[in-house]
C-alpha cells in the first residue's frame, strides 16, 4: 500500500510531465495514487493520448483503429484528473521561475518537474539529406504510411536493424514482406554484442528469412535515390558503388535522447539528462525517466542508459515516489543479453512487455 | 456510412471575420449539395470586442435544428471559444492557432481545455495567412481552407463563393483571399485525421427544384418580392434591420418604394397609409418597435386598412438582449392595442415557412382587411437553411381585394357594410364614385363616426368573425401534425423557431420506442381551436415548449381551451436546448 502525500487543499501541488510515453504515464499514476489533490499536467507534442508504441508493428497483421491502440480511454485522464495537453512543443524550461514555456508563447508552472521525453530516432549525419525518402516508424501515423506504401509482398530496406526495426521485421517476415537488412555498427541497438556473437546473431536473423547485407564492408550507405521506372521505388547506394533496391527504406539506428529543450535550464546534461539512483536531475525540482536519461551507475561508474518496456515503467514509478517526498531508488531487474529462444529465433528483453 | 451529420462552430472575436467565414462555408457546402441549417451568434456591439460564433450543420437528410454538440470547433480567438470547448463531442476535434502573437498568459490557450476525448489540430493559422497573403486578417479563410482538407469537401465552390465575396475590391484581393484559403487547404489535407468527423460526398438534385441559402429575414424578403410588395417603411431594430436592408436593394430594382422613417410610430404610420391607398405595404420591427407601433395597429384594425408587420423577437422587455433571441413578443403581437383589436398573428417555424408567410401575410391582409403581423425570431431571422424553391412560380395570389360591386344609381358606397363573411367590399383613393369617411372612431357602413351600443355591438363582432375564415385560408398551413398517429402518450405543441428543436426531440424519443407526436401552431390568432383541441384528444400529457420566461402560449392555450399542459418555459438567450425537451418527454413518457 502506497503511502498518500497531501497537497494542501488552498495550494495543490503542481505536477507537470513533458512527455506522454510509458515513463510519463506510470509517473502520473503514481503521482495521483500517492498524491490525491495534486495538479497534474502531461505535455506532449503528439495529438494521442498514450498508445502502446510496442503495439505499432501489429498494425501490418490488422488494421487497427488508434483507439484501440490506446493504453487508457479518454475518460480515464477525466476520472484521475490528469489534464494532457496534447500538440504542444516544448521549448525551454525556465528552472529559476520552473516554468515549462511552450511553442505557442504559454508558460506552464510546476512545483515538480518530470521529463520523460524518450528518444528520437538516431539518424546518421551522412543520411540527413535523404530524410524524406526513408519511412519513419515512431508513430501510428508513421506506421500507417508505411503500410500505405508497402505493396503486397512488397521489399523494406532496413538501415541500421535496431531492436525497434527487428521486431517489425518479425512482423514483415510473417506477412511474407521482404526484408533486407544493412548492417551498421548500431545493429542490435541497444544491445552491442561484438565479434563471434554478433556473426551468431547475424546468422539467426538469415535463417529468420532477413536478406542481411554487410554495410560496414560495402563502406556504408552514401545515398538514398528514388528508383528508377519499372524497379522499385528506392535505391540506397553504398560507398562501394553497390546498390540494392527495395519499395520503402526504414532506419533503424537507436535512439538519441530529447533534450535540446532543456539546454539553457541549468540541468546537467551528457547525451541524456544525468540523474542519480532516484532519478533526480541536478535541480531538485526536476527529476527525468525513460530513455531521456543517464543514470549514476555504482557499479559500472559511469552515467547509463536503461532501455526497454519494463525499465522505463520502473523508471515512472520510482520518479512519481521520489517527487512525492519518497526515497526510493532505481535498479534494473531485467536481463540486458540478446539470446537466441526456443523456435531459433532472435529474442531480447528489449521486447519483453507487460 | 451513408449520410453525413456533422456541426462546425466557429468562434472569434468580433472582426475576426467569423461570420464571414461561417457565411462561406454555409454557401459552398450547400452548392456541394448538402442541406444545412446554420445559426450566427454575435455580439450587440460593432467591432473589437464581443463573442461571434457561426454554427453550420451539414448534412444529407432533412434536420430541423442545430445539434447541442458540434462535431469540429474553430477558434478564431481562444478567450471566446475555451467556454465552448464542452460543446465539441468526443472523438470530434478543436481547431485553433498554434503561434499566436504574444503571451499567454497560463490557461489562455486553447490547448489546455481540450478535453481528453478530443482531438486536437493546432493550426499556425496567423503564419499561414501572411505567407499567403502578406497579412494575418485572413486567417478566417485559412481556417475554412483547413475545414475544407480535413474533411475533404472540393476546394472548388469555396474559391468561386471567395470570388464573389471579394469581386467588388478587385482582383489582386480576391487573389490574395483565395491564396489564404489554398493555404489551409493544403494543410487540411496533410493532416493526419484522428477524428471521426466524416462527410459522404453528396450529388445535388435538380430535380427537386432551385435549392438557395436563405437566412430567415433573406428568406421574409423573398417572399415579400415575390408577393410584390410595393411599398415599405421601417426603422432599424436588431434583429430586423436585414429586412429592410435587403428590401433596400431589392425594391428599387423593380420600381418599388422603401423609405427609412424617424421611427416606428413613422413607420407603422405610414404603412397604414399606403395601405390604405391600395398598395402592398409592410413594415418590419422587433418588441420595442411593436411597442411603439400598438396605437397605429389599434387604427388599422379599426380602419380595416391592410398592413403587413414583421416582428422579429429578442430578449426583453425593454432594449433587453438585442442579439439574444426569444419568444416573449407573443402576447404583444395578439394583445398589444387598446380595445378589441384582434388582428392576425402568424409564426413560420422555419426559414421556408418564412418564405411562405411572408407572401401568405399579403393575401390575408387584403382578403380580410386586417393588420397581419408576422412573428419572427432573432434565431429564426439569423438562421441560414438551404430552402427548395418550386421552378412553378411564387405560390401567392399578387391581389386578394374583394372585387368591388357596381354601385347602383343613387346608391351611397358603404366601405364597411355587413356581408356574409364579415369583409366589405374595399375602395380606394380614386375608385370612382366610393367616397368615404376613414376614421379611428367607431364607425357605421358608411364610416362616419358613431358610438352606439348596437353598432359597436355588430362592428366587433364583424371585425372579429371575419378573421375566423383565414384558419381555412387557401394553401396555408395553419397547424400541421407530425410523428406518431392515434393515441400517443406525449404531445408537444409548439409555435415558432422552437419547432424545430421539438421536431429533433421528437424523433429522438421515436428511437428510444416513445409515442409521440409533435403539432406546430403557425396560425396564433384567429387561434386554430378545433385542430389544437383534437391533436390535444390524442394525447395522455401535452408539453409546451416555448423560449419565453411566463409560457406565454401555454396561458393562450389554457386561456382558450381550459386545458392542462406541461410547461417548458426557458430563457436562455439561445435556442431550447432538443436534450431539455427529449428529457421532458422521456419524464412525461415515464422513462426514466
Amino acid at each position: 500500500m502506497v503511502a498518500q502525500v497531501s497537497s494542501s487543499a488552498s495550494a495543490p501541488h503542481r505536477y507537470v510531465i513533458i512527455g506522454n510515453g510509458v515513463a510519463g504515464n506510470q509517473a502520473a499514476e503514481g503521482l495521483r495514487d500517492r498524491d490525491p489533490q495534486g495538479q497534474i499536467t502531461i505535455i506532449t507534442n503528439s495529438r494521442m493520448l498514450f498508445y502502446n508504441r510496442y503495439l505499432l508493428p501489429e498494425l501490418f497483421r490488422e488494421h487497427k483503429d488508434w483507439r484501440a491502440l490506446l493504453a487508457h480511454p479518454a475518460e480515464h485522464y477525466e476520472k484521475r484528473r490528469i489534464r494532457v495537453l496534447r500538440d504542444c512543443w516544448v521549448t525551454s524550461v525556465d528552472s529559476r521561475k520552473r516554468q515549462v514555456m511552450l511553442a505557442h508563447n504559454e508558460a506552464i508552472s510546476y512545483d515538480t518537474l518530470l521529463v520523460a521525453t524518450g528518444g528520437r530516432p538516431y539518424l546518421p549525419e551522412e543520411l540527413a539529406e535523404c530524410r524524406r525518402l526513408i519511412h519513419p516508424f515512431g508513430s501510428y501515423e508513421n506506421a500507417l504510411a508505411v503500410r500505405k506504401a508497402l505493396p503486397e509482398n512488397g521489399s523494406v530496406v532496413m538501415l541500421g536493424g535496431d531492436m525497434i526495426g527487428l521486431d517489425l521485421a518479425r512482423t514483415l517476415l510473417e506477412r511474407n514482406f521482404r526484408v533486407v537488412l544493412v548492417t551498421h555498427e548500431n545493429s542490435f541497438w541497444p544491445h552491442q554484442p561484438v565479434g563471434d556473437e554478433r556473426t551468431k546473431f547475424l546468422a539467426i536473423l538469415e535463417k529468420m528469412g532477413i536478406e542481411v547485407v554487410d554495410g560496414e564492408a560495402q563502406g556504408g550507405v552514401v545515398a538514398i535515390e528514388k528508383g528508377a521506372s519499372g524497379l522499385p521505388d528506392r535505391r540506397v547506394r553504398f560507398r562501394q558503388g553497390g546498390d540494392i533496391y527495395g519499395d520503402i527504406v526504414m532506419s533503424f539506428y537507436g535512439l538519441q535522447p530529447l533534450v535540446e529543450f532543456m539546454m539553457g535550464s541549468g540541468t546537467d546534461i551528457e547525451r541524456g539528462l544525468l540523474v542519480g539512483t532516484n532519478l533526480r536531475t541536478s535541480d531538485p525540482h526536476i527529476y527525468a525517466a525513460g530513455d531521456v536519461c543517464q543514470i549514476w551507475s555504482e557499479k559500472d561508474n559511469v552515467y547509463r542508459f536503461y532501455y526497454g518496456h519494463r525499465n522505463v515503467r520502473a523508471m515512472g514509478a520510482v520518479a512519481a515516489l521520489n517527487m512525492t517526498g519518497g526515497n526510493e531508488h532505481f535498479s534494473t531487474t531485467q536481463d540486458e543479453a540478446l539470446f537466441q529462444n526456443e523456435q531459433g529465433h532472435i529474442d531480447s528483453p528489449f521486447w519483453a512487455y507487460d | 456510412m451513408n449520410s453525413t451529420d456533422i456541426q462546425i462552430a466557429l468562434c472569434g472575436s468580433a472582426g475576426d471575420g467569423t461570420i464571414a467565414a461561417g457565411d462561406i462555408l454555409r454557401n459552398a457546402v450547400a452548392a456541394l449539395g448538402y442541406r444545412v441549417i446554420c445559426f450566427d451568434v454575435y455580439p450587440p456591439e460593432i467591432r473589437g470586442f464581443g463573442k461571434c460564433i457561426s454554427r453550420v450543420r451539414i448534412t444529407t437528410e432533412q434536420t430541423y435544428a442545430l445539434k447541442r454538440q458540434s462535431d469540429l470547433l474553430i477558434s478564431l480567438d481562444d478567450s471566446h471559444a475555451i467556454p465552448h470547448a464542452g460543446e465539441v463531442r468526443t472523438d470530434g476535434a478543436i481547431i485553433y492557432e498554434s503561434k499566436p502573437v504574444g503571451h499567454c498568459p497560463e490557461g489562455s490557450h486553447m490547448s489546455s481545455h481540450i478535453l481528453p476525448g478530443q482531438i486536437p489540430y493546432g493550426i499556425p493559422l496567423r503564419e499561414l495567412a501572411e505567407k499567403a497573403t502578406g497579412g494575418a486578417r485572413s486567417r478566417n479563410l485559412v481556417v475554412l481552407g483547413v475545414i475544407a482538407g480535413l474533411l475533404g469537401f472540393s476546394p472548388v465552390p469555396f474559391q468561386k463563393i471567395i470570388e464573389k465575396k471579394f469581386a467588388k475590391q478587385g482582383p489582386a484581393v480576391v487573389s490574395r483571399n483565395q491564396a489564404g484559403f489554398q493555404s489551409g487547404y493544403d494543410v487540411g489535407v496533410n493532416t493526419f485525421k484522428l477524428d471521426n468527423v466524416f462527410c459522404v460526398p453528396q450529388e445535388s438534385n435538380p430535380a427537386a427544384g432551385k435549392v438557395v441559402m436563405l437566412s430567415g429575414n433573406a428568406a421574409v424578403v423573398q417572399g415579400c418580392m415575390d408577393a410584390e410588395l410595393d411599398t415599405f417603411f421601417g426603422y432599424p431594430i436588431t434583429p430586423a434591420t436585414t429586412i429592410m436592408e435587403r428590401l433596400a436593394t431589392a425594391m428599387p430594382k423593380r420600381g418599388r418604394r422603401l423609405l427609412q422613417t424617424e421611427d416606428e410610430i413613422s413607420a407603422i404610420a405610414a404603412t397604414i397609409g399606403a395601405g390604405y391607398t391600395g398598395a402592398r405595404s409592410a413594415t418590419a420591427t422587433s418588441g420595442p418597435g411593436l411597442a411603439l407601433m400598438a396605437e397605429m395597429l389599434g387604427l388599422a384594425t379599426m380602419a380595416e386598412i391592410p398592413c403587413v408587420i414583421f416582428v422579429s423577437q429578442r430578449g426583453g422587455p425593454s432594449t433587453g438582449m438585442p442579439t439574444k433571441t426569444e419568444q416573449s413578443d407573443l402576447n404583444a403581437a395578439l394583445y398589444g392595442s387598446p380595445g378589441d383589436s384582434q388582428r392576425i398573428v402568424i409564426a413560420p417555424t422555419n426559414v421556408e415557412g418564412c418564405y411562405r408567410c411572408a407572401g401568405k401575410a399579403f393575401e390575408m391582409s387584403e382578403q380580410y382587411q386586417t393588420p397581419v403581423i408576422v412573428l419572427l425570431d432573432l434565431y429564426l431571422s439569423n438562421r441560414y437553411e438551404t430552402v427548395t424553391l418550386t421552378e412553378s412560380g411564387p405560390p401567392f395570389t399578387l391581389n386578394a381585394n374583394k372585387p368591388l360591386r357596381r354601385l347602383e344609381a343613387g346608391e351611397s358606397y358603404q366601405r364597411y357594410a355587413f356581408t356574409e363573411d364579415g369583409v366589405s367590399p374595399r375602395a380606394v383613393p380614386g375608385d370612382s364614385g366610393c367616397m368615404h369617411v376613414v376614421t379611428g372612431l367607431e364607425h357605421n357602413t358608411l364610416g362616419r363616426p358613431n358610438d352606439s351600443e348596437e353598432i359597436h355591438t355588430a362592428m366587433s363582432r364583424k371585425r372579429h368573425d371575419k378573421l375566423l375564415a383565414a384558419l381555412h385560408h387557401p394553401d396555408f398551413t395553419v397547424t400541421k401534425r407530425i410523428g406518431h398517429s392515434g393515441r400517443i402518450k406525449v404531445g408537444i405543441l409548439a409555435w415558432g423557431s422552437t419547432f424545430g428543436e421539438c421536431l429533433e426531440a421528437m424523433f429522438m424519443a421515436h428511437a428510444e420506442g416513445i409515442s409521440c407526436a409533435s403539432m406546430k401552431v403557425v396560425m396564433l390568432s384567429p387561434f386554430p381551436v378545433e385542430a389544437v383541441t383534437q391533436f390535444m384528444d390524442d394525447c395522455d400529457q401535452v408539453l409546451v415548449p416555448e423560449v419565453n420566461y411566463e409560457g406565454q402560449f401555454a396561458q393562450l392555450l389554457q386561456g382558450i381551451l381550459a386545458r392542462p399542459v406541461v410547461r417548458l418555459s426557458r430563457v436562455p438567450g439561445s435556442p431550447m436546448p432538443v436534450e431539455l425537451i427529449l428529457s421532458e418527454i422521456r419524464r412525461l413518457a415515464g422513462v426514466v
